[in-house]
């Protein structure tokens, strides 16, 4: 079979599992004996292991299912969760990426086996730990529980909710037949999830469908192993049910029951079990099954604890980027059609309505676009928590890592760029951060370093903190190392605050830890975040006490492809300024102007601030005066400021960044260019390379 | 028989006139012409770039062969059009010429190869020479015209 055109699914996919099992094992790491959790990896792997083998990788699928054997085990209470096992999971894991990688990279998996690791989980799975007495009796228990039902009759352990009962209780009185059944699909069927369509559709052309489990959604999202269960209420006798829920192609099996409703119980009454080929068993046990200590039984496909997701589809980025531009375009278009019917002098009443109508659309289209775009860093920041737990391993500290805000929202391609330079951060934090346990101990903190993500928005900005409770920045240390480079001269570090100092550290090929070491300390770190941060139109910022800890803050735009802006005009042209970039508006008199230095600055408030006069940086003659009183822009970066003279303000307008191309790429001060309603370009003035 | 041949060697020019000038320019790197329209100026880059212009919503750089070439600055008449180029390495270009004419088809035996190290002048920009109705058509080479120079 060809399988080449699912890869890109698979890849995805695979992606996502193996996530959850990072996620997953690590809480095991925390709460060993937490059923949930277990159960959510074991139907990872499960999940893993099938796909591994539907696309033929034989590789994968050994491993996972060996992976799968030991879950498994430790499901069934036959052994413990242990330190040891744990390592070899991740380890696991990591072998999973790496053929992931491949395949990705080449299509093929590669041709490690990877037999140790397969040994290791071998030797776990036949006991090498002995299981603790207390996990044991307490999974006997529930193992009891299911095991008077047919196993493969997974409908009995479903959870029916009062509202359901009573359906069924409603439906049983009215002599109608309320049947369960558990449906299992091939394990080489790809379409899942159409395959369990065309079941309920049959289903549903014969009765009702009282509840199924999972959710319908969750079948349509293909949220399933290879089979579901399903509570329904016909006319139709069971075997009509059965012969068309088998009638679907690719179902392998589907295991049906009557169910006999007393006084909020179920029971079963006969037994009839259909294989693919049209053999029907019947057996006449009857086992009553109360429906109340089903509750207790947590089914793995009850997706229990686990975060709702919204129904979702995959869209290529590039597909966005042109729904985009076509709807910015639309928006030009409707602004040119304003213009041209204001200028005609508005006779047709109705027009003007029309129109009012269509700026409402339009400019609902634009939002809606731009929320497609916005993905949840969680996606990115998921993987932090796996990172922490390896590094703590590695350089022998105690560490904890504690985030917060993993839902906030941000432009996806701003989503895509961040996760390296978080990254550097929490490495940072953790090797150069975080003091040894004994030094800790000797400050009077507690022994466990804490390393904390924030993230939220404010304003039109996504703000990312990193922050540590460990030594903080030595700015001592910083100066003598500056100065030991040659990056300054000692009389420069002298005049230096300990701000600027700090801020030495964001220059290139600059570390001051003493080792090398294989964490961080290379110096190629901070340079890199503040320059990828940047290139994001966003800023790093960094506060810090020594002793204490310190902060690294990122001020992100929310999105790229539109700011508010502040539209101004020097000179005739009209340029556009990011209102998140401008700190107040004022108005002055030429008296104002002072000289520092023989460079012109006002003062504003009792701050001095550096004048700027836009038409010489653009090149072009002011229309103005110069005895006029004059507008001036205070424009901010971090704590700078710089007022930046102009001839008139235009006004706020939200506008759409476009890029100047590749063939414009010497002029620094020009971020990007945007087309105004009336389709004339106007540039965009980068205020941060001003300053 | 000729002409499917010509067409499959895509040997189709734009002629454009330059002041008393005729140049050729290769139908395949065109993806549009049109009409001179405002060019919102760009600070700060070399003086034949003339700025930018709105193109159906994308932005695209507009340069000036005159000025490339080192002839007087344009003069904008009905006839001035901007030409829209498609450029591997610099992608959308537009280049203000003086005229349009017209669309040449030119066979194999026609064009006559130049050869120049000099990309400063004029001919530097000229790769070969067509020859059709006994006259002759310079065609550009546009990876030269578009190299950045101040």
């Amino acid at each position: 079979m060809d399988v080449s055109q699912y890869l890109e699914i698979f890849i995805d996919e695979t992606k996502e599992h193996l996530q959850t099992l990072n996620t997953q094992i690590l809480e095991l790491e925390q709460n060993s004996e937490n059923m949930d959790t277990i159960n959510e990896v074991f139907r990872a792997a499960h999940s893993l292991k099938g796909m591994a083998g539907t696309m033929g990788y034989k590789r994968m699928q050994n491993l996972t299912h060996d992976m799968e054997n030991v879950f498994s085990e430790v499901r069934n209470g036959h052994i413990k969760v242990s330190a040891s096992m744990i390592d070899c999971l991740f380890q696991c894991l990591d072998a999973l990426d790496e053929y992931l990688n491949n395949i990705q990279e080449s299509g093929d998996e590669g041709s490690n086996n990877n037999e140790v690791l397969i040994k290791e989980l071998n030797a776990m799975q036949t006991g090498e730990g002995q299981p603790v007495e207390e996990t044991k009796t307490e999974v006997v228990i529930q193992q009891d529980a299911v095991s008077e039902a047919s196993p493969k009759e997974k409908w009995r352990n479903m959870v029916l909710g009062e509202p359901e009962k009573h359906v069924l209780a409603e439906a049983y009185k009215q002599g109608k037949n309320v049947i369960g059944l558990t449906v299992y699909v091939q394990e080489t069927c790809i379409l899942k999830a159409a395959r369990a369509f065309l079941v309920f559709k049959a289903l549903e052309d014969l009765g009702e469908i009282i509840i199924s489990s999972p959710s319908a959604q969750d079948i349509e999202d293909e949220r399933f192993d290879y089979d579901f269960s399903i509570i329904m209420v016909t006319n139709s006798e069971l075997k009509q049910v059965i012969s068309a829920a088998s009638g679907v192609s690719e179902i392998q099996e589907v295991c049906a029951n009557l169910v006999e409703i007393e006084v909020g119980e179920v029971k079963e009454e006969v037994k009839e079990e259909v294989k693919e080929e049209e053999t029907v068993t019947e057996s006449a046990t009857q086992t009553p099954v109360a429906a109340e200590p089903k509750k207790k039984e947590t089914k793995p496909a009850e997706k229990k604890g686990k975060p709702v997701v919204n129904r979702t589809v995959r869209v290529d980025i590039e597909k966005l980027d042109v729904l985009m531009n076509l709807v910015s375009e639309l928006i030009i278009a409707k602004n040119s059609l304003v213009s041209a019917t204001n200028a005609e002098g508005a006779s047709n009443n109705g027009v003007n309505e029309h129109i009012e109508y269509l700026e409402s659309v339009t400019t609902n289209l634009h939002e809606s676009v731009m929320k497609v775009r916005m993905v949840p860093i969680e996606s990115v920041v998921n993987k932090f928590p796996r990172m922490i737990r390896d590094l703590q391993k590695k350089l022998g500290k105690k560490m904890e890592l504690y985030m917060t805000g993993e839902e906030t929202e941000l432009d996806r391609t701003v989503v895509d760029e961040i996760g390296d330079p978080l990254m550097h951060l929490l490495r940072n934090s953790a090797d150069h951060g975080l003091e040894s346990a004994e030094v800790r101990k000797e400050r009077g903190k507690p022994e466990v370093g804490s390393i904390f993500l924030d993230a939220y928005q404010e304003g039109n900005n996504v703000i990312i903190e990193v922050r540590d409770d460990g030594n903080g920045i030595d700015v001592e240390a910083v100066r003598r190392k500056a100065i030991e480079r040659g990056t300054i001269t000692e009389e420069q570090a002298e005049d230096m605050t300990e701000k600027e100092i700090i801020n030495l550290l964001f220059l290139p090929s600059f570390s001051t830890a003493k080792q090398v070491s294989d964490v961080s300390g290379r110096g190629v770190g901070l340079d890199v975040v503040r320059s990828k941060i940047e290139a994001l139109s966003g800023e790093v910022e960094v506060k810090s006490k020594l002793g204490v800890g310190s902060t690294w803050t990122i001020r992100l735009p929310l999105t790229l492809a539109i700011i508010q802006a502040l539209m101004v005009v020097v000179g005739g042209e009209k340029y556009a300024i990011s209102l998140g970039n401008i700190q107040t508006i004022e108005d002055i008199s030429p008296s104002d102007i002072k000289y520092v230095q023989s460079k012109e600055v006002i003062t504003i408030r009792g701050t001095v601030i550096p004048l700027l006069r836009l038409n010489e940086i653009v090149g072009v003659e002011s229309t103005k005066n110069e005895d006029e009183n004059m507008i001036v822009v205070i424009v901010k970066k971090g704590d700078k400021l710089a007022g930046l003279l102009i001839d008139e303000l235009m006004g706020q307008q939200e506008i759409v960044i476009k890029s100047l191309g590749t063939y414009i790429n010497k002029c620094k001060e020009i971020s990007g260019a945007t087309i105004l309603g009336d389709g004339e370009v106007a540039l965009i003035l980068d205020t941060n390379a001003l300053l | 028989m000729e002409n499917t041949k010509q067409f499959s060697n895509n040997n189709q020019y734009i002629v454009i006139s330059m002041g008393d000038e005729e140049f050729g320019i290769d139908i395949k790197y065109i993806d549009n012409i049109v009409k001179m329209q405002h060019v919102t100026r760009v600070p700060n880059v070399a003086s034949y770039i003339k700025g930018v212009i709105n193109l159906r919503g994308e932005v695209i750089p507009v340069m000036s062969l005159r000025l490339k070439m080192g002839l007087d600055n344009d003069v904008e008449t009905k006839n001035t059009r901007i030409i829209i180029l498609k450029l591997e390495q610099y992608g959308m270009l537009g280049v203000i010429v003086d005229e349009v004419k017209e669309v040449l088809t030119l066979t194999d035996g026609e064009i006559e190869k130049v050869g120049s190290n000099n990309k400063e002048e004029k001919e530097g920009f000229v790769f070969a020479v067509g020859k059709y109705d006994n006259t002759l058509v310079s065609l550009l080479d546009l990876n030269a015209v578009a190299l950045e120079r101040e």
